[in-house]
């Protein structure tokens, strides 16, 4: 390995010592920038209703004492300890319609020097906290506002024409959206992979999906090589889930959501990323992609081929010692899509060791795999497209950790009478979706919107809504928008 | 481990790769992104690296806008009102701004009722170049009732061209200070 590394750095070297190149200097400029999204939806979503008797039980959750926890798909939900005394009475219903306005800020830097050297970074600001990320582990049940400010990413980059561009920051990697092909969101917010889900609540989990985007702008660094005969390669590198400054602890007990923490408590309860993303147990995240990008008479080629790769922090148990009990994250991932007089047509199939929305599966899972087709078409200042995703994972984990024995242990085949006991269950979950959607533009940056989502998740036998009696098995979501957006 | 050798293995396939040069660097805008701002702008035809308000630098999107005239003017901007400036103590006889031509009327200077003068302008380039303009004078003088042609000094010709130079100058440093 060592030499493998040091003949990296040779060869780097060498490159670096080549001829100077000579280029006009630019000082340079700061940028301000943003975004505003006004909508309309209209929702008929399953779990609508919750009802008394059926809610949260008391459990506490490591390194969190007092906090309550209600099963999902995801394995446990985090309930603020102080929006439930007990372990009944809350209950709602919800209506179907909703506005919603999100608004970004973004500003952004740029350079170039006498070498050829182009440099400069972005911050994005966004005003949409997550009604759950806001949460900090605290008995703080309020938090901060949802339109409180919040950075999205925030990232220096330098890039030569010779030796390509480096990121350094919060930002998406390479495959989790810099340079995956296959993905059509060119229409409406994104159609199944937009902005619906902002309408979603969290029963059943309909809100998640496996998209780049949702692989998170962890802090990490970003080498993306030039394009040579039509190709260029990327890699990317983040220790953990953690964003922005400081360590992640959010009081004197080291818990998961310490950045640094390879061993915690419960972390087989944190496969799918939460509480912002922050809360996982992905640790040292790979990414690499290899991107062609071509042009045959008119016909615009892109292809991907992407893998990511993420260890998983061991699960203490109460004595201290650490159990291996989560799957690393491994993936393959293939996407392309042709372009041809304004038509694009995608498709992107990836498989390999996940849980929805980019988990850590437990040891023993079955392997993940998705599909996502899509199509769009732009004619003068209208948009008009499709998309379509399907994701067979695993639903309730196979096997169960106990903190106490240490030992993991493959659940009963079949359901319980609850439904509750993850440990039982043995069952495929199907989540799949489909978007339809236009838009028209209005002016540069400015257009109308139109969108259609249905979405469901299913899994035989596995009660997907803890608020409601008896086994809810499939959760579906139908989402009407309309709205505008702007962006300066 | 195992990944750790494939990425190092990886990337020394790209620096070899970076070292034998021919390489194209990879535009921001080729990039996919989860910035909202930037998907809107990209896919209402809006480049990102346009938009928005420069608070500190020169914004040179808009000099290079205004030196290509937007959609409207085939030539540079700077150089075609640089010499409608200089030219402009003579009666215009018509300006096409596509063609880069303009063409003056006859114009008798006060202090010499004997002779006129009328110009044909030639903006040659969109690029704010010294050869990117060309002027040519025309001189007749009056013999009885009769105007008739007259060479004009080869000087005044380059004498024009260098003051619609410098004025182009003056505007392109008057623009860059916005």
């Amino acid at each position: 390995m060592r030499k493998i590394l040091l003949g990296t750095t040779a060869v780097v070297t060498a490159v670096l010592a080549g001829a100077p190149m000579a280029s006009a200097q630019q000082a340079p400029t700061v940028r301000i920038g943003g975004s505003i999204q006004a909508y309309a939806g209209y929702i008929q979503q399953s779990g609508s209703f919750s009802q008394p008797g059926t809610n949260y039980t008391m459990q506490a959750f490591a390194g969190q004492p007092g906090a309550l926890t209600v099963s999902t798909p995801t394995g446990t939900a985090i309930i603020p300890n102080n929006l439930a005394a007990s372990g009944v009475g809350n209950h709602a219903r919800l209506g179907k319609f909703d506005f919603i306005a999100i608004p970004t800020v973004n500003v952004i830097v740029s350079g170039k020097l006498a070498n050829g050297l182009t440099y400069g970074g972005q911050v994005d600001i966004v005003f949409n906290n997550e009604s759950r990320a806001i949460l900090p582990g605290s008995t703080n049940a309020l938090g901060t506002s949802r339109t409180a400010a919040a950075m999205d990413e925030a990232y220096v980059f330098v890039a030569h024409p010779r030796f390509g561009q480096v990121r350094f920051g919060d930002e998406d990697g390479v495959m989790g959206g810099l340079m995956n092909s296959g993905w059509i969101t060119g229409f409406g917010t994104g159609g199944v992979l937009g902005i619906w889900e902002n309408f979603q609540t969290r029963q059943g989990g309909n809100r998640t999906q496996t998209a780049p985007g949702g692989l998170g702008d962890n802090t990490k660094i970003v080498y993306m090589t030039p394009q040579f005969f039509g190709f260029d390669f990327g890699v990317s590198y983040a220790p953990n889930l953690g964003t922005g400054g400081q360590h992640g602890c959010p009081n004197d007990t080291n818990t998961g959501l310490c950045d640094r923490s390879y061993a915690f408590s419960g972390a087989t309860s944190a496969g799918i990323p939460a509480r912002g993303g922050e809360l996982g147990v992905r640790r040292n995240e790979w990414q690499t992609a290899l991107r062609y990008r071509g042009n045959f008479s008119g016909v615009g080629v892109s292809a991907t081929v992407g893998w990511i790769y993420g260890n998983a922090a061991k699960d203490l148990t109460d004595l201290g010692a650490q159990r291996r009990t989560m799957s690393d994250l491994n993936i393959w991932q293939v996407g392309a899509q042709v372009s041809y007089m304004g038509a694009t047509l995608g498709a992107m199939y990836q498989r390999g060791d996940f849980n929805f929305f980019w988990g850590n599966p437990v040891r023993g899972d079955r392997t993940g795999e998705q599909l996502v087709l899509g199509a769009q078409y732009t004619n003068g200042p209208i948009t008009v497209g499709v998309n379509y995703t399907n994701t067979l994972v695993e639903g309730g984990a196979r096997f169960g950790f106990s903190s106490s024995t240490g030992l993991m242990t493959r659940g009963v085949p079949g359901v319980s009478s609850t439904g509750a006991l993850q440990s039982t269950n043995q069952a495929m979950m199907r989540r799949w979706g489909l978007g339809i959607g236009g838009n028209y533009r209005l002016a540069p940056g400015l257009d109308l919107i139109a969108e259609y989502v249905y979405h469901s998740i299913r899994e035989r036998g596995r009660d997907l809504d803890a608020g409601r009696a008896g086994i809810q098995d499939r959760m579906f979501t139908n989402t009407f928008i309309l709205g505008t957006r702007l962006a300066f | 481990m195992r990944a750790t050798a494939r990425i190092a293995l990886a990337l020394s396939a790209t620096a070899l790769l970076a070292a034998c040069g021919g390489g194209r660097l990879v535009g921001n805008e080729e990039y996919g992104t989860d910035n909202q701002r930037e998907m809107i702008l990209r896919q209402t035809g809006r480049n990102p690296a346009d938009a928005g308000i420069v608070i500190f630098g020169v914004d040179r999107s808009r000099q290079q806008e205004q030196a290509s005239g937007g959609a409207g003017m085939a030539v540079n901007a700077f150089l075609w009102r640089a010499t409608l400036d200089t030219l402009s103590f003579m009666p215009l006889a018509s300006a096409d701004p596509f063609g880069g031509v303009i063409i003056t009327d006859w114009y008798s200077p006060p202090g010499a009722p004997g002779e006129r003068f009328k110009a044909t302008a030639y903006v040659l380039s969109r690029q704010l170049r010294s050869d990117g303009v060309r002027v040519q004078v025309f001189r007749q003088v009056l013999r009885g009732n009769q105007w008739v042609d007259a060479p004009a000094s080869a000087a005044t010709n380059a004498e024009f061209e260098d003051r619609v130079l410098a004025r182009a100058r003056e505007l392109r440093t008057q623009s860059a200070g916005r």
